[in-house]
């Protein structure tokens, strides 16, 4: 016996399935035919069985199960919990790169227009001499500082948003190297299916894509870390041993996500270990 | 198909993706499409009205759109929900277009809702191209058409594109495939070929 979408065909006779459209998507889903065995079904089966009058007919059916199949898949996946993240991350970085190219370009601006202006010496912080620059322009050039400084709190409310979201996604992760930077690997790796499926080594490496490519071409060092240098025990452990932190964090972090997929809930065991286990490693304690 | 001059066209309602109108027909630009680029580099396979098509590989229904202009019925395979979302408009506007949200390396999971094939064409972005084009060549009928684009860059970054291109070819031969035509793709789309094989009888 064969199934296909409008019934079940076989020995000569047909079963037409009596359903609704979730009824027909639901069973749709549910089967699945041999490919060894497969015969590809023919529209007049289906006017046979009763299903539909003629071809126009069949596929005008066929094409709205399929419609609705694939419409109701879709609210599915972005249902997932992790699908806006992935879009506020992004966004996140998107914004930074934004002020930042701004930020240049206003400077470069401002000295054309205070040529006894300089940066050198000065330890004044980007965001207050955009405030200056704001303050001290009409027009324009004040209106994009303006604007910079909008961009920049509208940055901050976000930054608390995705760390929230993060920690309520992805509780072990985030307990491990912080929401920001999980949300971030969530975000290279193309969702949380896919980063609790990477390997440690593709964890440790996620972010630097450029140097990995340039290490399998050619004969250039691999990289030590992507992403998770922005974790203070890489950034902060001493040149020699950084890529040996790096590796243990990775190591840790594949099985964070692991339990974030797959239990979703704080394992408490689990980060005390790992975390003694990477504190130990960055203090160089340990091989 | 249908030419004016060297610019090739279909014939169907415009506006899919602001595609520019010649003399009523749109404008199928091989720059965006790799099969219409086939058919400026190459030859291709003729598309006919009584024409059904498996398409693996949609994505935003912008070829879509082309080959349903030409043909009886478009059964298109996407995987991804973003571009899915652009194809379910293409398929509300176009009665032609049967969108399947599903692998394209798991057959088996769409089979109950394909029929039998003409021309069963492939464009996906996955290392295992010439094994998902084997799995899926059941739906293809004797004497029917198989095209596949080969994204080489999406095999192995590292291997040479002429090496995937070979290996890829040999896949194809040795399932007794009668190959037909080989091409590259430039100046149009760069690492990418374009090969044409036709399923024998028996």
């Amino acid at each position: 016996m064969q199934s296909y979408w409008f019934g079940d065909v076989g020995d000569g006779c047909c079963t037409l399935f009596i359903g609704d459209l979730n009824a027909i998507i639901d069973r749709i889903r549910s089967i699945s035919s041999s490919m060894d065995s497969f015969i590809p079904l023919g529209w007049e089966q289906a006017v046979l069985c009763g299903a539909c009058s003629d071809r126009i007919d069949y596929l005008a059916k066929l094409q709205a199960v399929c419609i609705a199949a694939a419409e109701r898949s879709i609210r599915e996946q972005y249902s997932r919990k992790d699908a806006e993240l992935l879009q506020m991350v992004r966004t996140l970085d998107e914004i930074d790169n934004v002020i930042n190219l701004l930020s240049e370009r206003t400077a470069e601006w401002y000295l054309v227009r205070h040529p006894a202006f300089s940066r050198k010496y000065r330890r004044t912080p980007a965001h207050v001499l955009v405030k200056s620059m704001r303050e001290r322009n009409k027009g324009a050039l004040g209106r994009v500082a303006g604007e910079i400084e909008q961009l920049s709190e509208t940055r901050t409310i976000l930054a608390k948003e995705v760390s929230a979201r993060a920690n309520n996604v992805m509780p072990n992760t985030s307990a491990l190297i912080g929401g920001l930077v999980a949300a971030r690997l969530l975000s290279h790796a193309g969702g949380l299916l896919l980063l609790s499926r990477l390997p440690a080594s593709a964890i440790q490496v996620l972010g630097a894509r450029t140097a990995l490519f340039a290490h399998l071409k050619t004969r250039s060092p691999c990289p030590k870390h992507g992403i998770i240098f922005q974790h203070r025990r890489v950034h902060n452990a001493p040149r020699n041993i950084r890529g040996k932190v790096a590796r243990v964090l990775a190591g840790k972090i594949a099985i964070a996500a692991r339990l974030d997929y797959f239990r979703g809930v704080t394992d408490p065991a689990f980060l005390e270990s790992a975390q003694e286990r990477i504190d130990a490693v960055g203090k160089g304690n340990e091989p | 198909m249908i030419w004016n001059g060297d610019v090739l066209l279909s014939q169907g309602e415009g506006g899919v993706y602001n595609e520019r109108i010649l003399g009523g027909a749109r404008v199928w630009d091989p720059h965006r499409s790799k099969m219409s680029a086939l058919y400026h580099v190459g030859t291709g396979v003729e598309l006919t009205p009584g024409m059904r098509v498996l398409y693996l590989g949609a994505a935003n229904g912008t070829t879509v759109s082309h080959v349903a202009d030409y043909v009886d019925v478009v059964y298109a395979v996407e995987f991804a929900p973003r571009p899915m979302q652009d194809l379910l408009e293409v398929s509300r506007r176009r009665r032609n277009v049967i969108p399947i949200m599903a692998d394209a390396a798991r057959p088996e999971q769409y089979a109950p809702l394909v029929e039998a094939v003409d021309l069963l064409y492939q464009d996906v972005a996955q290392p295992e191209q010439a094994s998902i084009a084997l799995r899926n060549c059941s739906f293809l009928k004797t004497g029917g058409f198989l095209v596949l684009m080969l994204k080489t860059r999406s095999v192995d970054v590292r291997k040479e594109p002429a090496v995937i291109f070979q290996d890829t070819l040999d896949v194809l031969l040795s399932a007794r495939l009668i190959v037909l035509e080989c091409v590259w793709l430039a100046p149009f789309h760069h690492d990418h070929a374009a090969i044409v094989c036709m399923k024998p009888g028996g």
